[in-house]
């Protein structure tokens, strides 16, 4: 439910990316009712745009992606039962694959998907019987592409999507677990809460209620994938996929581009025509009705240095870029807005709350941190989030004083600690006090980096000075991430820095970090536990969203931020740039594989940039 | 100069102190040498006086607005926390050094007694040791300082927990002797045989007594300048090690001031780098031209 | 000279063995079992003991005595230390972190590598060999001077900071050359022009120096002087009789650089993302993915190895006085 959750002192560094997925284009020839009138297709070529990303791309096999970058690129191959609307806000969930939204049974256990009977798989190879051409897709492929992330052997990342969740689901992970090889898994062996009852209706029996499902049927790893690709490509899948979006990857080469081409024989989806009120002023709605995808080829360049990839974004070589931090201002005035400069050359810049919060972690279990609570406070006070922002983030961003970002609903301003703002006269108060707690002067704190390049040096040392003037001592240690991440796995980090990325927009997504028994290895990293707040968890987890369910939220919240297991620092405001030749672009914090819906004016981009 | 065509005198032992005393007097004669020894020495004496906490143990301190450009305030300017990048500048001297300085005495530690036992045993000890370096030296080095800096890191030996810049001086150091131990396994070879090794070693002297009595003094200058030269190439690497994260981080030092540098270069924040990178321009440029005087001045047989 | 061969190539295997031995000490025994690494978050203990097997962390790491009495003797080799021999051997490093095959990765990564080094090799010793030759010929004037001044200033720079000042100022400020990026086949070329550069000033200055000795060396020998003599021009001299009486340090030297080229310059393929070795190296640092840092460690050993012990037989081949030493 957490796109690569995690986020690590190197949070700074990773403003840049997730701009890769974008993909925009005119509605070329392949597109019905183009009516642009600057030449029909034939004579302009192909409509191809050009983003960057600045993280590589592992893998395209949807079983094993766990990053921002790989979902952005293999949701453009791959489909899902659910996808969310483009355009509508709040989010809200629409069918991909299926048919129709669910059938839900009257004890929210059983849910009833009837898929459209038009997908068919990307032609490949792999489709030995039907000479090359891609076979319609069936209920019992979603069922195959489930078992292989509950196949051990696999080792796919992503099975705490199902886990305890569906029918028999696990006993068939623990039959994996007996068989000696990979290959030797029976994926026709019967799973309880996984039926399909004819080719095109399928049927999943729960546990326990769980309204947050469809979210997760909306979620990349939950693709369908053709079992004829696995026989055909084995372990080697993961370079080439075959799935039934609106793209196929046409070139990959590791390292420095990925090229996507429009799948020719991708099912019938139009653009949406209704959005929410200003899209229609936006010029959103142009393409109404027009069927998808309107570009014919998504180009993208992997430039890991934030430098030369902002080079080649304002050299008008990219259609769409973040902002390095370094470079903030040239771009964006002091009241927030774009450089005149910029503006001439026809960038268009979005800023857009991003669905994350960042904090600073302690380890509850920890014999000093996790039993003094003023010293708890006096290290929230004594952070000054504004210079934080200003220093690190060129102010993109707000100071966080709760759990939830202000976009997902249960989300209350009112909801905070007297202690989340920077005091730092309190903070030296609380510290006399966390001393008495502690019973002599306080130890050495030590702050666990998941990261070792110079912006994470930099905050941690920003971190110690900030402590040093409350009488706190912090030392910092950095290491690499899957360091780091092991060493806050088995509770051997005191204080670490980590933060949520919702894909989600469910409080729950966050709440469920704060429920003791998800304790490390689990999600609650934080190993916080409070009685009060596991019960409400418990209620709220299975319930539907409702002004009572909200309640619940609120009150969860307002547990946690008193007894404060964790520094909050802030939650993100993203700043993207684009040219204006690129069209139908709006910012989607959860959906991956927008590019479908993105436009590209070919004429206003030749004449600006002579591309 | 014909110097290449004189017999190479080998110094007897007594002869020892005049060997040193000419090779002064050669050195001495040398004057853009001397001003370089006079610069090695106050990088020195800086580096002392920061690891004595004389020098800069302030730069932590705030002392203007954050990247304040060059001026008489702050000669380099300041970096983003307002602090003075003439005293991280400053304060860099002893990271480098430090790494330069252990990392030669480990490689020395190893490198000298090893080499010295392979070339005057010879046998199965020189077998294994010469099996031994040609192994390491088989593994291009930077991928070999990589890869133990990168197992050294976060473990622990003998109870000691490895931090970020022990694990370079070991990398750096486990791996630098291979050169030196070749050098003097030749040498001691070439001395074994001298008169004045037989004759100690027929007055009862005992093997290690006599490898480390006089067989070692006799290549000392060989191990003077080798010392003088490889510390060029430990500063250089502790710049490599750090941009990849596997360096000092709590402390400024050349190399991450390097790395901090990469991404403010583009703000046009220059000065960081600047400072560094003359800070290491300084010390490498003084110890060339001094090794490479020490060098003329202690083996005039290969004196250019 | 033929036992001297022989001897040689017997060595090899040793060394192999030897540098097998480092890799498995470093990788294996010092850094220890990095399977909840791979794991990834919310790992269960399941998963984490699949991964152990996969890897074979859960074997003995020398060798397997408990296997040995339950299978039979030969089951002793079942232990972590013959399962790497066995992979690095077989050159089957099994699959990265992110389970791409590593010997496709080492594959793909040695083409942008050599597209660059090959280069900054060639221009380098040129360049050096020619300038070295001019200046030994005007030994001690005031061309001599300057040229080791700058080359001993040159060697004085950290390359970090050639290679950032470099970019920042000739591809950026001034727009010379691209800044950044990589593309195969000659289309790709503009993009290698100023790594090229950055590499080769950055090893010019120790290059012109060493090859400025040998030439010195060779200078001050009889034939030379007697062709000065004679009366022969610069030139004949210049490439007749020295630079065919250097060829044997200039080609050991060579030789020697040959496998380094495979690895790239980590920090040029870095900074213009040349998706090379050198790169793989940083990446899989940063990943801590051991089992490609050794697979690349253990290649690149080997290259250079078997070059070595090809400039060795042709020595002995060449200068019967090699075997006796």
């Amino acid at each position: 439910m957490y796109r690569a959750a995690m986020f690590t002192g190197s949070l700074v560094a990773t403003l840049l990316l997730t701009v890769a997925f974008v993909g925009c284009g005119e509605s070329g020839g392949n597109s019905e009712g183009s009516e642009n009138g600057s030449g029909s297709a034939a004579d302009r070529g192909p409509l191809v745009t050009y983003s960057a990303t600045s993280a590589k791309v592992r893998g395209m096999d949807p079983m094993d992606i766990g990053d921002t970058t790989s979902s952005g690129v293999a949701s453009g191959i791959y489909d899902c039962l659910y996808q969310y609307h483009y355009l509508k806000r709040p989010y809200e969930l629409i069918p991909s694959l299926a048919a129709a939204m669910p059938e839900v049974s009257e004890d929210g256990l059983t849910y009833t998907i009837k898929l459209r009977g038009d997908a068919y798989f990307q032609d490949d190879e792999c489709f030995k019987a039907s000479g090359g051409k891609g076979r319609k897709l069936v209920a019992e492929d979603l069922i195959y592409s489930w078992k292989r992330i509950a196949n051990i052997k696999n080792i796919s990342k992503n099975w705490w999507i199902f886990d305890g969740r569906i029918k028999g689901f696990d006993e068939f992970r623990e039959y994996t677990k007996a068989v000696k090889d990979k290959k030797d898994v029976d994926y026709d062996r019967p799973v309880e809460g996984l039926e399909a009852v004819d080719d095109l209706t399928l049927r999943i029996t729960l546990t326990k209620p769980w309204p947050q499902v469809v979210f997760m049927l909306a979620h990349l790893p939950t693709a369908a994938v053709p079992r004829e690709a696995l026989a055909h490509y084995g372990d080697e899948f993961l370079n080439h996929p075959v799935g039934t979006g609106p793209y196929r990857l046409k070139d990959w080469r590791r390292g420095s581009k990925i090229i996507l081409e429009r799948n020719p024989t991708y099912r019938e989806e139009l653009y949406p025509s209704e959005g929410e009120p200003g899209d229609e002023e936006a010029g959103l709605l142009a393409d109404a009705g027009k069927r998808l995808p309107l570009i014919d080829q998504i180009d993208i360049s992997i430039i890991e240095e934030d430098l030369p990839l902002w080079l080649k974004f304002l050299a008008g070589d990219l259609d769409i870029s973040g902002i390095p931090k370094d470079n903030f201002d040239t771009a964006i005035t002091p009241s927030r807005e774009l450089t005149p400069e910029f503006r001439e050359k026809g960038i268009v810049l979005k800023v857009y709350e991003e669905a994350a919060t960042y904090w600073y972690g302690f380890n509850m279990e920890d014999p000093v941190v996790g039993k003094n609570q003023p010293l708890r406070q006096a290290m929230n006070l004594a952070i000054d989030r504004d210079e934080f922002l200003t220093l690190f983030l060129n102010n993109r961003g707000v100071p966080a004083r709760g759990v939830l970002p202000p976009m997902i609903a249960g989300y209350d301003k009112d909801i905070n600690s007297p202690y989340t703002v920077y005091d730092p006269e309190l903070a030296k108060k609380k510290v006399k006090e966390a001393e008495a707690v502690h019973g002599g002067p306080l130890p050495v704190i030590t702050l666990t980096m998941g990261s070792t390049d110079s912006t994470a040096r930099q905050l941690g040392q920003w971190f110690a000075r900030s402590y040093e003037r409350v009488g706190i001592t912090l030392e910092v240690e950095y290491m690499d991430w899957p360091t780091a991440q092991e060493k806050v796995k088995t509770k051997s980090a005191q204080m670490y820095a980590m933060g949520w990325v919702a894909d989600i927009p469910d409080a729950e997504n966050f709440m469920q970090l704060f429920y003791g028994p998800n304790g490390s290895p689990g999600p609650n990293n934080m190993n916080y536990k409070n009685p009060k707040a596991d019960a409400l968890y418990q209620k709220l987890s299975v319930m539907e969203d409702s002004p009572e369910r909200h309640e619940l939220i609120r009150e969860m919240q307002q547990i946690v931020v008193d007894d404060l297991p964790c520094v909050f620092t802030l939650h993100r405001v993203a700043f993207i740039l684009r040219y204006d030749w690129m069209k139908n672009y709006k910012p989607h914090v959860f959906g991956y594989g927008l590019g479908k819906y993105r436009n590209l004016d070919a004429e206003l981009r030749r004449q600006r940039v002579g591309r | 100069m014909t110097a290449a065509t004189t017999e190479f005198v080998p110094p007897s032992a007594s002869a020892g102190r005049s060997l040193w005393y000419d090779a002064w007097l050669r050195f001495k004669r040398n004057k853009l040498a001397m001003v370089m020894l006079g610069v090695v020495l106050l990088y020195v004496a800086v580096g002392i006086g920061v690891a004595a906490g004389w020098l800069t143990a302030d730069w932590k301190e705030s002392v203007g607005p954050s990247y304040a450009a060059p001026s008489w305030e702050h000669p380099f300017g300041t970096d983003i926390f307002g602090q003075s990048v003439f005293r991280k500048m400053i304060y860099g001297t002893k990271i480098s050094l430090s790494v330069a300085f252990f990392a030669s005495l480990l490689s020395i530690g190893i490198g000298v007694p090893m080499g010295a036992a392979a070339g005057f045993f010879r046998g199965v000890v020189d077998e294994v040791i010469v099996w031994l370096y040609s192994t390491l030296s088989s593994i291009p080095g930077l991928l070999l300082i990589l890869a133990f800096a990168y197992a050294l890191q976060g473990t622990s030996l003998f109870g000691f927990k490895l931090t970020g810049i022990t694990s370079v001086y070991l990398a750096l150091g486990l791996t630098s002797w291979v050169g030196l131990c070749r050098l003097i396994r030749g040498e001691v070879i070439k001395h074994k045989d001298r008169d004045y090794v037989t004759a100690a070693t027929a007055y009862g002297a005992s093997k290690t007594r006599v490898i480390f009595r006089h067989v070692i003094p006799n290549v000392t200058h060989l191990i003077l300048i080798d010392f003088s030269l490889r510390f060029v190439g430990f500063i250089h690497a502790e710049v490599i090690l750090s941009f990849l994260g596997l360096g000092a981080k709590s402390e400024p030092s050349w190399g991450v001031m390097i790395d901090d540098a990469r991404l403010e270069l583009s703000r046009g924040y220059w000065w960081q780098m600047a400072a560094a990178t003359l800070a290491i321009f300084g010390i490498s440029l003084a110890l060339n031209i001094a090794g490479d005087a020490l060098r003329d001045a202690l083996d005039p047989k290969i004196r250019t | 000279m033929l036992s001297y061969i022989v001897r040689r190539l017997l060595y090899t295997p040793l060394i192999v063995v030897g540098v097998l031995l480092v890799t498995f000490l470093l990788f294996r025994v010092v850094q220890g079992d990095v399977s909840s690494d791979i794991a990834g978050k919310n790992a269960s203990p399941e998963t984490i003991a699949e991964i152990r097997k996969e890897y074979g962390y859960d074997k003995p790491l020398i060798i397997n005595t408990e296997a040995a009495r339950e299978r039979g003797v030969l089951a002793v080799f079942d232990s972590q230390f013959f399962h790497h021999f066995k992979s690095a051997l077989t050159l089957d490093f099994g699959r990265s972190r992110s389970k791409q095959k590593i010997s496709t990765l080492l594959m793909e990564g040695a083409i942008p590598s050599l597209s660059l080094t090959a280069p900054i090799f060639l221009g380098l010793l040129i360049t050096s060999v020619s300038l070295s030759m001019l200046v030994a010929l005007r030994r001690g004037g005031p061309f001599d001077t300057s040229v080791v001044v700058v080359c001993v200033m040159g060697m004085s720079l950290p390359i970090l900071a050639t290679i950032l000042f470099g970019q920042y100022f000739l591809a950026h400020k001034l727009g010379w050359f691209p800044v950044f990026g990589y593309e195969p086949g000659l289309a790709g070329a503009k993009y290698f022009v100023l790594p090229a550069l950055l590499g080769m000033l950055a090893g010019l200055g120790g290059d012109v120096r060493f090859y400025r000795t040998v030439m010195l060396d060779e200078i001050q020998s009889d034939y030379i002087r007697t062709a000065r003599a004679k009366g022969q021009g610069t030139l004949r001299i210049l490439y007749k009789h020295l630079l065919k009486n250097a060829m044997i340090p200039i080609i050991s030297k060579v030789v020697l650089a040959i496998p380094f080229l495979f690895l790239g310059s980590l920090l040029l393929e870095r900074f213009f993302g040349i998706p090379g070795l050198g790169y793989l190296m940083i990446e899989a640092i940063g990943a801590r993915d051991s089992q490609v840092i050794m697979a690349l460690t253990f290649i690149i050993s080997i290259l250079f190895v078997l070059g070595n012990l090809a400039t060795d037989v042709c020595y002995a081949l060449v200068d019967p006085r090699v075997s006796l030493n």
